[in-house]
Order: structure tokens, then C-alpha cells, then sequence
């Protein structure tokens, strides 16, 4: 009846669209930021190139939940209005909501949803059943659309969540939770690259575009950390960052964008051969080096950051955090499905998210996943080809398939029954 | 408790170490470590919001309501110029709650153990105790701790730039 809007409301990116569509309309970032010129928060735009160095930022979620409804109703009218041009009060609503929200926060949502924004009707999904769904209609042939269940692994911006997914309905017992994500990388770069070189901690943007560009994950972290240490050109792994002058070009780049991918390419065996020659010619281009060390050009060298930062999603305990890794965290939440449900579940891990973006993550979860794992089971990892957006496909799958008018709280039935009470539809 | 039990179990050299004062307290205090450690986690999830007091005068058309607005006017005309600390009292007031707060406040801790909650998704601590250290200044991996504040350095040249940057700098 009438048209449907899909929002993926995440703590980094909003996706929003029409549901039926392939790919969303509008993809931004979810926050206001303040750049150094201006006095007044702005909405990120997608045409102008804006300068961001040292831009402030305010957002509305906190740990993956909305905490400040205030900013969000800001955020959306800009979407809804000059974005998407969409006419709430005419349309419906399908609005991902991260896994066990709190009740005052889905109550703020609700009341922002229907009565600041006045839409027509609600759904409120998950993201690991979207994900699901929309694999599964992709590769109708596959173990996990028979079987209707698999293991969905969202590494997102806040956090990184392990679910279990079965027949369209994430199994909540089942899910377990690390709270490590594609901020908290940001940040703990930053950290590195401020105490290191230079001082970047108000520089999130950037840092993200860095960790994005020159951030893998390593599949032999001894290995990688001694290929490190070499001098000269042995060292597969340094490379540049200019950062932004502000007058040339407005954003930083890697200097050499071939030399930074070449660890991709060298296989790790021959970069391990000692050489004797040529660590005597190094030690004299060490202290050249050393002396040419400029604090005062913009630009910084990365080493082994590269691979620590994303690292951490493997071992968070190597930051002081007291949580198990991704690997010990897929085990647990595979255990705490029934038996029957456990050879399919491994065999049908989907990845997910924008932090599983990094080169080589999934390689390295087979790796660190198959020791764990009973042996007559097989572990097979999937990856999507768009983590970001794909969230977004599964939500407008679901918009587009035939009941989902009748599947929605109404705003009437809100406005008889209250939040709670609509909310039990939902199953979470 | 805990800590009693370990120590009769460890074995101990009969040795008496001779410790300053100052460090003495230094090592005992695990409360101005593990502060410092959780305070470093914590700010992993910060964001730069910039300074909060500077944008409140000029967004004035988010988030007031009637009340608000009488609430400001009378003010106005009471006395000339906020105080800082009506300032101050009105930020708090406005300000949204962290995630934190509301947790807290839903008390999840009072469901019943069967109910799966925010709380019992967290994955737990890992199943081995064993963590790699990597050095605070140059990030390969450190063997070493420094005495006076537990942070980890690979080298004595690393010990030295920690000494003269960043030792005991994030307590005082």
C-alpha cells in the first residue's frame, strides 16, 4: 500500500532507502560533526569536500544503543527531508535495532518514530536475521538455506556481535557479544600514531581513512612482528601516510600505495631468509634513517600497528581487556545451541560488518577457529561481498516480501497499547 | 582473601628486598594501575564531541521545549549573565545519558539467569589466562615491566622514552 522505508541505523553508518531496491539510497555517516571553520554542528554532507581536520563530533549512539534521541530526530528529519524525500506520515518504517536494547532505549525510539516523526507503521528487525535472509535468498542452494540456520558474525563500528540464526530468528540465548568494534580500533590507532609520531587524537576521520587503507589482519603475528623489525627494504610492511596540507589536497594519503600492499603479495618463507650481507649494510642505513626522522613533515610511517590494531578483535586480552577472543566467542555461542545445530553452524558462518573489511580476516578466523573446533565437524567461512550494505539488502528483502504490512505495529495500535506491549511482535 | 591464599601458595625467596618507600606504595597501589588501565579502555569508546558549554548557546533551535524556554527567559531577566555554575547545572540537565547510566538503571542484574539480557551476551573472559605484552613505545613484543607504573617495554632504549613520556604521567 504505501511505500516502505529501510533504515539500518548503525553507530557508524546510516543506510537508509526504499525497501525493493538493490542497494540503499543514501549511506552517512551517523553524526553531526563541527569542523574547525565552523561554530555550529553540521550534517555530513555527500557532495561538498569539507575540510575535517580536527572536526568535533557528536553521536547520537553510544556503545552500539541510542542514547541521545535528541540528536538522532536532528540527524533523521535532515535524512528524511533533504536526503530520501520522504513523507513519514505516509510511509512505514523498517528500523534495525541492535540485539537486546535496553527498554527505556526502544521506548525512546519508539516515541521518536511515531510520535516526533508520525510514520504509519514500525518493524523492527535484526540485524543478524537481515544478514541471513538476504544470504540465503542469494545462494538459494546453499547448506544455510536448506537448513534455514546459520552463525552470523557482525563485526560492526561499536561492537562485534556472534549470532546464531535459525529459521529467520536470531537465537538470543545463543549470542554472545565482544566489545570491541571499528571505533574502538580507530581510537586505540590513534593512540599508537599520537604517542609514536605525531599528535592525531582529534583527527577521527582521518584515522579512520588510515586504519581503512593500511590496517590487515596478520595470519602469523610472531612472524609478521619480526619481518617488522627489518631495516630498508626487507621490511614489507612500512609505509607512509601524508597527511592533509590543507591547501593541495584536503585529505591524507598513503605515499605509495603499491609498497603498501606488497605484503599481500610476498609469501612469508622467503621474506624470513636471513641475510648477512645485507643487515651490515642496514645497520650503517639505520642511523641514516634515525637522523632522518623530520617531526616536522606531515607524515607518519606505520609498521607494526598495521596488524596490531586489528589484532585486538582476535585477542582483546592483549589490550587488558578481560573477553575472549573472536574465535573462543564463536565457540561459545555455537555451544550454546543445541547439539543437532552444531555441525551446521560452523559450517555456515557468515561474516559481516565493516571491520570484517580487513585483508586476510577471514582467512585468519579459519586459522584461529579450527583449533577449537571438534574435528568431524568442517568450518566454512563466509564472506559477503558488501559487509556494509548488506544488512540493509536483507532489510529491504523483507520490506518487499508480501506480508510485511501485516507483520508491522501500527501507529494506531501504539497508540492503544504503548511500547511495551507492541513490542512483544518483535520476539526480543 | 585472594591475594592471601596466593602468596602462601607462591613460593618465596627468603631474601629480604630492600624497596624505597615511594616505590613500596608505587607497587602495592593495583588500584592506580588497574584505574589507569580501565580509564585507557574506556577511552577507547570515546569520541572527540568537542567542548560541550561552547555549542549550547548556538543550537537553540534543538531540543527546546515551552518550558525550557520560559525557564531561560525568566533567567534572563532575574540576573543579567549565567553564572557558570547554572551553566553548568543547565548542560547536566540537558545532557543525554550515557549508555552506562541507562544500563544501570534498566538493572538487569534482578532478571532471573535463564533470561538472556545485554549482561550474559558479554563473552566472558577468555579461557586462557596467557596474554601477549607488546611494548608501550614501539610495539614489538616486550619482555619487560616497568616497576613504578606495570607498562611494558622491549628495550632499554624504549625503558627511557617511557621514563621521560609517559611513566606515572597519566596519575599524577
Amino acid at each position: 500500500m504505501s511505500n516502505v522505508v529501510v533504515l539500518d541505523n548503525g553507530g557508524g553508518l546510516i543506510k537508509a532507502g526504499q525497501g525493493g531496491e538493490r542497494d540503499p539510497a543514501v549511506v552517512i555517516p551517523n553524526c553531526l560533526y563541527r569542523p574547525l571553520t565552523s561554530k555550529k554542528f553540521l550534517h555530513p554532507s555527500t557532495t561538498t569536500e569539507e575540510d575535517l581536520t580536527s572536526a568535533a563530533i557528536r553521536r547520537p549512539i553510544d556503545r552500539g544503543y541510542l542514547i541521545n534521541p535528541d540528536l538522532q530526530r536532528d540527524i533523521w528529519s535532515h535524512l528524511f527531508n533533504s536526503l530520501l524525500h520522504v513523507s513519514p506520515s505516509s510511509s512505514s518504517l523498517l528500523l534495525t535495532e541492535p540485539l537486546f536494547s535496553l527498554p527505556s532505549i526502544q521506548r525512546s525510539t519508539d516515541e521518536l518514530i511515531f510520535e516526533d516523526f508520525g510514520f504509519n507503521s514500525l518493524f523492527v528487525a535484526d540485524s543478524p536475521s537481515l544478514v541471513h535472509l538476504y544470504e540465503s535468498s542469494r545462494r538459494p542452494d546453499s547448506l544455510l538455506s536448506e537448513a534455514q540456520c546459520s552463525l552470523v558474525v557482525d563485526c560492526g563500528f561499536s561492537f562485534t556481535h556472534v549470532a546464531p540464526v535459525f529459521q529467520n530468528c536470531t537465537l538470543n540465548y545463543g549470542v554472545k557479544r565482544i566489545d570491541l568494534g571499528g571505533k574502538a580500533l580507530t581510537n586505540y590507532l590513534k593512540e599508537l600514531v599520537s604517542y609514536r609520531s605525531i599528535n592525531v587524537m582529534d583527527e577521527t576521520f582521518l584515522m579512520d581513512d588510515v586504519k581503512e587503507k593500511l590496517c590487515f589482519v596478520s595470519l602469523d603475528v610472531e612472524t609478521d612482528l619480526q619481518i617488522a623489525r627489518k631495516q630498508g627494504k626487507d621490511n614489507l610492511f612500512r609505509c607512509t601516510y601524508v597527511l592533509p596540507d590543507g591547501v593541495t589536497h584536503k585529505k591524507g594519503y598513503v605515499e605509495d600505495p603499491e609498497a603498501a600492499q606488497r605484503h599481500l603479495r610476498a609469501s612469508p618463507s622467503a621474506a624470513m631468509e636471513p641475510n648477512k650481507e645485507a643487515y651490515q649494510l642496514e645497520t650503517i642505513a639505520k642511523t641514516e634513517e634515525r637522523k632522518r626522522v623530520d617531526l616536522t613533515k606531515n607524515e607518519f610511517d606505520l609498521m607494526n600497528e598495521r596488524f596490531l590494531v586489528p589484532e585486538m578483535i582476535f585477542q582483546p586480552a592483549d589490550l587488558g581487556m578481560n573477553e575472549a577472543g573472536l574465535a573462543e566467542c564463536i565457540v561459545r555461542a555455537v555451544n550454546a545451541c543445541h547439539p543437532y545445530l552444531r555441525p551446521v553452524l560452523y559450517q555456515s558462518i557468515i561474516l559481516t560488518g565493516g571491520s570484517t573489511l580487513f585483508p586476510r580476516f577471514a582467512e585468519r578466523l579459519q586459522k584461529d577457529l579450527r583449533p577449537l573446533v571438534p574435528n568431524e565437524y568442517q568450518v566454512k567461512i563466509t564472506t559477503q561481498n558488501d559487509p556494509i550494505l548488506d544488512v540493509w539488502r536483507g532489510g529491504s528483502l523483507l520490506a518487499s516480501s508480501p506480508n510485511f504490512e501485516s507483520t508491522c505495529v501500527t501507529k494506531a495500535e501504539y497508540e492503544e497499547h504503548g511500547s511495551a506491549r507492541c513490542r512483544r511482535r518483535f520476539f526480543h | 582473601m585472594d591475594d592471601d591464599n596466593s602468596n602462601a601458595l607462591r613460593r618465596m625467596s627468603t631474601r629480604t628486598r630492600k624497596v624505597a618507600p615511594k616505590m613500596a606504595a608505587a607497587l602495592g597501589s593495583s588500584d592506580n594501575r588497574s584505574q589507569a588501565a580501565l580509564a585507557r579502555l574506556e577511552a577507547l569508546e570515546n569520541d572527540n564531541a568537542g567542548i560541550e558549554a561552547v555549542e549550547m548557546n548556538d543550537d537553540d533551535e534543538a531540543s527546546l521545549d515551552e518550558d525550557d524556554q520560559a525557564y531561560m527567559q525568566k533567567r534572563s531577566k532575574g540576573t543579567k549573565r549565567k553564572t557558570r555554575q547554572a551553566k553548568a547545572l543547565e548542560n547536566a540537565r540537558k545532557a543525554p545519558r550515557s549508555f552506562l547510566e541507562l544500563l544501570h538503571e534498566a538493572n538487569l542484574e534482578s532478571l532471573p539467569p535463564h533470561v538472556p539480557s545485554y549482561l550474559r551476551a558479554a563473552v566472558g573472559p577468555p579461557s586462557s589466562t596467557s596474554r601477549r605484552h607488546f611494548c608501550s613505545v614501539c610495539g614489538f613484543s616486550a619482555k619487560y615491566t616497568c616497576v613504578t607504573c606495570g607498562m611494558r617495554f622491549c628495550s632499554c632504549r624504549c625503558q627511557n622514552i617511557h621514563n621521560d613520556t609517559r611513566c606515572m604521567k597519566f596519575v599524577a
